[in-house]
């Protein structure tokens, strides 16, 4: 083919079908991976809903678990005491998370800030197995297991998620904002609690609920803390308190097959959670960034 | 110092006022011309001069024009918006130059084709013309050169051709009683009284070097407060 | 609660417990003598002219070890635009922070020297930081109206945040929204939300935020750079009917504006005053050969 008059560097040179040949298969190849990604999820999804539907009842959900050897029964009281149990290590973790993290974005010194970060990091990645044990050495070793000792270490658990995400939210309020406070002559810790904290909120809200959708299926530390209790509904956090993640984990080892599928009704109902307060934190996480754009 | 900005900006500036120097030598030009036409009776030189001033009011208006854009594009401030003052009306001083000149060529052919009426009266006009086209020139250097000194000197220069004038009125009063030579000599008059116009403007232009210089503008010597 | 004016609210605001030094003997309670500010339910007339003047007195400022305004001495007229000209790090925004001490925000920042609001030297340790912002109001190069309230809200901020009565916000809201000519535009939709509004009308709440807590002194550090040219020109309007009321000092890049609205001209290079003067003079023939070339276009 004859090239326009001065055009010859225009002209395909013979590689361009491979190069088209490539991108489809790298395009072909990322695509797969990605309907893996969900594909897994949704197998997951989809096997606990199959398999734990069927046990799944109104019934189901508001009876306590049945007594060893007896049928019947239900979840009620697991979903109580896990209730209670995150609900305790949340009231224990939000606030001190939110604080740490304010302290380390607003008043804190870069040198002091950093190894703050780094700690909240490592402490992240700690085995939450090893977090139960730490507790339990220090609550029911010699004493007994309470769902307070559960509490605790969940918010362990918690404490750097909702301080590093709200470290994030906090840092990315644009310094404009915290200028403009200032310039008018309002004290620095109001501006922080007036200006930047309801701007930052929805952020801040997306770390706290993540924080509690990873603890509400933390099974580790309440194999250790609370796994061996009374039967029917306890509130008492004193005594060891009963939770959806032990009752899968017990109820899977029965040799009982409605107990199978109890369990899996059980994972069914805490993914469900899980999954709802990912989306309704991602919700709000979108909004705050939108806000903090403007 | 950061590297030169605005260069063609500053190259634009620098070719408008050339150009409207450049006027001032073809207006010492046509008064050269004016002169001999005046030197020897040349009707048909001073047809030449008369339409030769296109050539000047053409470099008006294009000059004028191409300052008045530079004004609306590029803003400018302190000496440079100066300079484009002066310039306007240095531009406008040429353009009355000019017809200063188209003025004394227009009243040549007035004076027949006979001989002069008064060999003394053309010999002053001519030392006019010719001390004015020294005026002309030494206003275009101190424009040129930014030289105040040698602006405000071309009072003393006009001074002379201002002299001169009187002079030719003082002949012009005693030439007797021939309505001819009457005729002639206030013909010559108008002549001079153009010419000693083109000095006053030459003048001007110096004023206008002083504005450019100092920011100020000052009239140097004015009718209404002549030098001591 | 501002350093100049006499103590009227009920209120006391947790920010200064202290008494405000007297300029005269540096000590004791405020001069009761200011006439038009006092009155918060008054309408903000011209002010005297023994309020608002800002002089700054050998005031040096440094990030670390850069040395970016170098021993300024320098008064500025009171209920006049002075507009500080200069190339980009000339230390303009710098000089300018530190007159509301903002400069020292900045971790590596110190500043020395005096900066006197009528008189009274603002860096004194006696000094209350956040009283002299109450004073010395400051608007910024992007507006940045707080996303979370509405403008009627945003323009009480200031007011809001120190413990003032209903009424007297909304009132002196109302105020200043008349003040920054924005009233009009924005009367029925005082709770919609701030910034919901347009560029300009953001930057001009800012300016009514800034002006409801009653400043002697306005710094505007770009207040235009971000808005299109006729936002810039309802702005620059404002700015020739608000020296009345304070004092404004306008940092700008561009000089045309500052020949549009100032009054007096300063011009600034590497950290040191250059030349200052009326703007007309400053624009048609400067003093100095440094500011012929910068407001020719020569560097900068």
């Amino acid at each position: 083919m004859n090239a326009p008059e001065g055009h010859s560097l225009l002209l395909d040179r013979g590689n361009l079908k491979r190069r088209r040949r490539v991108s489809a298969t790298v395009g072909g190849a990322s695509t797969v991976a990605a309907l893996l990604a969900v594909g897994v999820l949704v197998v997951v999804v989809g096997s606990v809903l199959l398999k734990g539907l069927g046990a799944l009842s109104l019934h189901f959900l508001t009876t306590p678990t049945a007594l060893f050897g007896e049928s019947g029964g239900g979840i009620s009281n697991a979903i109580v005491g896990s209730g209670i149990m995150v609900g305790l290590a949340a009231l224990m973790a939000i606030p001190v998370g939110l604080l740490v993290a304010i302290y380390t974005t607003e008043f804190a010194s870069p040198r002091t800030a950093h190894p703050i970060r780094f700690v909240l990091d490592v402490l992240n990645g700690v085995p939450t197995i090893i977090t139960g044990i730490f507790v339990y050495g220090l609550l029911v070793a010699g004493k007994h297991q309470s769902g307070f000792a559960a509490s605790v270490a969940l918010a362990i658990v918690m404490l750097p998620i909702v301080a590093r995400t709200a470290q994030e939210v906090l840092s990315l309020v644009p310094a404009t904002l915290k200028e403009a406070a200032h310039a008018l002559g309002i004290a620095p810790w109001r501006a922080t609690v007036r200006v930047t904290l309801p701007t930052a909120a929805g952020g801040l809200l997306t770390g706290a609920l993540l924080a509690v959708a990873r603890v509400a299926g933390e099974t580790a530390p309440l194999i250790l803390l609370s796994s061996i209790f009374a039967p029917g509904v306890l509130t008492e956090p004193g005594e060891a308190l009963a939770s959806i993640p032990i009752f899968i984990f017990q109820a899977s080892e029965s040799p009982s097959p409605e107990a199978h599928t109890q369990a899996w009704a059980a994972a069914l109902i805490l993914i469900a959670f899980v999954l709802l307060l990912n989306i309704v934190a991602r919700a709000f996480y979108a909004r705050s960034r939108k806000r903090m754009g403007a | 110092m950061a590297p030169e900005t605005r260069t063609q900006y500053q190259e634009d500036l620098e070719a408008l006022e050339a150009s409207a120097l450049g006027g001032l030598d073809l207006v010492s030009a046509a008064l050269g011309r004016t002169m001999e036409a005046v030197e020897h009776q040349d009707v048909e030189l001073a047809q030449l001069v008369i339409a030769d001033d296109d050539r000047i009011d053409g470099r008006y208006l294009e000059v004028h024009q191409a300052l008045i854009t530079l004004l609306a594009t590029q803003s400018p401030v302190a000496t440079d918006l100066r300079l484009i003052s002066a310039l306007l009306h240095v531009l406008k001083n040429v353009e009355r130059m000019g017809d200063q000149c188209v003025n004394i060529c227009k009243v040549i052919p007035l004076t027949g084709n006979e001989p002069p009426a008064d060999e003394e009266m053309v010999r002053l006009i001519l030392a006019m013309g010719k001390q004015t086209r020294t005026l002309i020139s030494q206003s275009k250097r101190a424009f040129e050169d930014r030289n105040v000194e040698m602006a405000r000197d071309l009072v003393r220069q006009d001074d002379v051709v201002d002299n001169l004038n009187r002079e030719c009125f003082g002949l012009a009063l005693e030439i007797g009683d021939d309505p001819d030579r009457r005729e002639w000599a206030m013909t010559m008059l108008l002549a001079a009284r153009a010419i000693e116009r083109i000095g006053d403007n030459a003048v001007d232009i110096g004023e206008q070097v002083a504005f450019v210089v100092t920011g100020l503008f000052r009239e140097f010597e004015d009718a209404s407060h002549p030098s001591a | 609660m501002d350093i100049r004016h006499p103590i009227e609210s009920p209120t006391v605001t947790e920010q200064n417990p202290e008494p405000q030094a007297d300029p005269r003997t540096g000590l004791g309670d405020p001069r009761p003598m200011v006439s038009v500010a006092g009155e918060p339910e008054a309408k903000p007339a011209k002010r005297s002219r023994e309020v608002g003047n800002v002089a700054l007195q050998g005031l040096s400022a440094y990030y670390g070890s850069n040395h970016a305004v170098r021993g300024v001495s320098l008064a500025f007229d009171s209920a006049k635009v002075t507009a500080i000209i200069g190339p980009s790090g000339c230390g303009k925004s710098t000089m300018v922070r530190c007159i509301n001490r903002m400069h020292e925000e900045i971790a590596s920042a110190r500043s020395e020297g005096k900066v006197l609001l009528d008189g009274l030297d603002l860096y004194d340790p006696r000094i209350d930081i956040v009283a002299v912002r109450r004073s010395v109001g400051m608007v910024f190069q992007k507006p940045n109206p707080f996303p979370t309230m509405s403008v009627i809200d945003n323009v009480t901020a200031g007011l809001r945040l120190t413990g003032a009565s209903r009424g007297e916000l909304e009132d002196r809201g109302r105020e200043a929204l008349v003040g920054a000519g924005l009233w009009e535009e924005v009367k029925d939709r005082l709770k919609g939300p701030g910034v919901g509004l347009s560029g300009g009308q953001q930057q001009r709440l800012c300016i009514a935020r800034a002006l409801a807590v009653d400043p002697e002194v306005l710094l505007m550090d770009e207040p235009c750079s971000a808005l299109d040219p006729v936002a810039t020109l309802r702005i620059e309007e404002l700015i020739a009917e608000l020296k009345q009321r304070v004092t404004i000092l306008i940092v700008t890049h561009n000089m045309q504006q500052a020949a549009r609205v100032a009054d007096t001209t300063v011009f600034m290079l590497d950290g040191e005053l250059v030349e200052v003067g009326p703007t007309d003079k400053l624009f048609t023939n400067p003093d100095d050969d440094r500011t012929e070339q910068y407001v020719t276009g020569k560097f900068g």
